[in-house]
């Protein structure tokens, strides 16, 4: 109950917020040296055939009037069709977002295996010689973004090994069943064993791109608030009561100090899901981020619009879910 | 506060990286061996001089039209370190501003600047910045603007709530009884008492910057085709990976190396830098 009140009042922040980012997603994309009527007529079309074009589309009305038409036709579910591709945005956007988040949350996953594990190492670590060594491994890994972890990824496991896939989400020449859109899913709906594995093959690289670059951040906060919780009173109560050193981190120091980690994971699944754009433009994996690149490379603003507003709705999404795990995970401000 | 910092082994790495980097770039016409723009359309796609094929004239070998990547990545630095200082010091001075506003007057002021913060957030960074080349148009001072324009939320959000801290502390109290003037008092008592954190804010955002280049480069919408950036050379050399694999390599390791003196720097200047984990240290 507690927690539908508190997605409430966060729809209560986001609406606003929803309306702010379209208004203007709308006017900076309007400042565009670009006349997408011309854009859309062939070729061959006159000026006046153009200028009908143009009073078609509302393109000579003033800026708010525009923008209240674009409003009301996007509240309806439409976001017009797509300059270059000829084709109806909101289905493009449909085809292409559960690829994206297939391999945001493959990407999650990664980041918080490897995220979980590197803090606990760490926190082993403590007051070792390899302290000092371990943590500028962890500056040095920071400082390697996804674009670069996808590059390398290709060239040592794709080029130099040949022991991946690194191109689209099939091997060339499969048909992929579509039911839900996320092809993993399916795979295992169509009970095709076959897909499934070459579909996940092809998930791999890019996962692990993607992911590795946002573990570092949750090592680290893991560790740190395991050092925090190794302070408190209880820790060295356990102690006394004879406990092991792995029950005491499995059973009470971990229990505590995962919330803080939790929490951390949920703002960078929002980065990552931002991330997902270069590690899909180089693996050539069709989803949200090669639309998007496509369509900014020819200034085709239907999509631009659409596909922008879909990257905030979704990073506000998580965020909100964030909350909403946060509160009913916290003891402390479950009481409220 | 400065001996300090430079005791730490990461603040001296972080610190030399940085200042190689800044050296080639700044010497980057006499370092290079070749005129980065000059074509050689017989030696195409030369592997790296100590490879099977490779040239000894040309050390990392050379690019799909003739052109010597050695050079290309000395001049391509000249790109990357404009911008990390231009930029990370244009973000810096639009977000510290609004931070110092917000956090000192309050009220309304404060209510708007966390609303704009907040919007700014719903947008992941980098489909941002997209958008904002998409409107501005490619070049090196539209990289430089977008990168202001989409990260000076990074500096106002933490910067913002440090400042709340210290505008409650005694001395500023102090400081407004004995007749200080708001400006004075900002001036004078809570931005020293923030520079610590902006300094080091600015160092880590120097990093981001030189890959968000890297980024708007590497899909076309960086700087103008003319100019040699690093993210540039990694689309061309991302072609010839088979061929001449130090196309891409080297730019890709120029990113990495450049990102790591920065992080390195502003993870040691946080460590120093901040009383508090000084004090927390046993």
């Amino acid at each position: 109950m507690q927690l539908l009140a508190t997605l409430g009042r966060r729809l209560l922040v986001v609406l606003p917020i929803l309306f702010v980012v379209s208004a203007l997603l709308f006017t900076a994309l309007r400042v565009l040296p670009v006349d997408p009527a011309a854009m859309s007529m062939p070729p061959t079309a006159t000026r006046d055939e153009i200028e009908a074009a143009r009073r078609a589309m509302g393109l000579d009305q003033p800026l708010p009037q525009q923008y209240a038409i674009w409003l009301g036709h996007v509240v309806h579910g439409d976001f017009g069709r797509s300059i270059h591709l000829r084709r109806d945005v909101v289905e493009l956007v449909r085809q292409t977002l559960p690829a994206t988040i297939e391999l945001a949350l493959c990407a999650m996953l990664v980041a918080a295996v490897l995220g979980l594990a590197g803090g606990l190492l760490l926190f082993a670590l403590r007051d070792n010689p390899a302290e000092p060594v371990a943590e500028t491994g962890t500056t040095l890994m920071m400082s390697v973004p996804e674009f670069l972890w996808a590059l390398l990824f290709i060239f040592v496991f794709g080029v130099a090994l040949q022991a991946m896939p690194f191109t689209g989400r099939l091997d060339p020449g499969m048909i992929r069943p579509d039911i839900t859109g996320f092809l993993l899913l399916d795979a295992l709906l169509a009970g095709r064993l076959d897909i499934l594995r070459s579909a996940a093959a092809h998930m791999v690289l890019p996962a692990f791109a993607l992911g590795i670059a946002f573990a570092p951040p949750i090592m680290r906060v893991l560790r740190s608030s395991l050092l925090d919780v190794y302070h408190e009173d209880y820790i060295h109560q356990a102690r006394l009561r004879g406990l092991s050193e792995t029950r005491i981190l499995l059973r009470h120091a971990l229990k505590n100090a995962i919330l803080p980690t939790l929490t951390l994971m949920g703002v960078q699944f929002g980065f990552l899901f931002g991330g997902s754009l270069l590690v899909e433009v180089i693996y050539s994996y069709p989803g949200l981020g090669n639309l998007m690149v496509d369509a900014v490379r020819n200034a085709d603003l239907p999509i631009i619009q659409a596909v922008g507003l879909t990257y905030c709705v979704v990073v506000l999404v998580i965020n909100s879910v964030v909350d909403g795990l946060y509160l009913t995970l916290n003891p402390r401000l479950r009481a409220r | 506060m400065i001996r300090r910092s430079l005791r730490s082994g990461r603040v001296i790495a972080g610190g030399l990286i940085v200042l190689a980097v800044l050296a080639c770039a700044l010497a980057a016409p006499w370092l290079a061996p070749h005129d980065p723009d000059e074509q050689n359309l017989l030696t195409t796609l030369l592997p790296a001089s100590w490879q099977a094929g490779g040239d000894p004239a040309y050390w990392l070998g050379t690019d799909s039209l003739g052109r010597d990547v050695l050079s290309r990545l000395l001049f391509g630095a000249r790109v990357a370190m404009s911008v990390a200082l231009i930029a990370a010091f244009g973000a810096m001075i639009v977000g510290a501003a609004l931070a110092y506003l917000a956090g000192y007057v309050g009220g309304w002021l404060d209510w708007l600047v966390g609303r704009a913060v907040d919007v700014w957030m719903s947008f992941p960074p980098v489909i941002l910045s997209l958008i904002l080349m998409t409107g501005l148009g490619t070049g090196l001072r539209n990289v430089i603007l977008a990168i202001v324009l989409v990260d000076w939320t990074r500096f106002c959000r933490v910067l913002r709530s440090e400042v709340i801290v210290v505008a409650r502390r005694d001395y500023v109290a102090a400081a407004r009884l004995v007749g200080f003037s708001h400006w004075r008092t900002v001036s004078r008592e809570i931005v020293p008492a923030t520079i610590p954190l902006v300094v080091t804010l600015l160092t880590l955002e120097m990093g981001i910057a030189v890959v968000v280049e890297a980024i708007l480069s590497f899909v076309g919408l960086g700087v103008r085709s003319d100019q040699i950036a690093w993210g540039q050379m990694i689309a061309d050399g991302r072609d010839a990976i088979y061929q001449a694999p130090w196309n891409l390599l080297a730019p890709v390791l120029a990113i990495f190396f450049t990102v790591a003196g920065f992080n390195l720097l502003g993870d040691g200047l946080r460590r120093s830098l901040d009383v508090r984990m000084t004090e927390g240290r046993e």
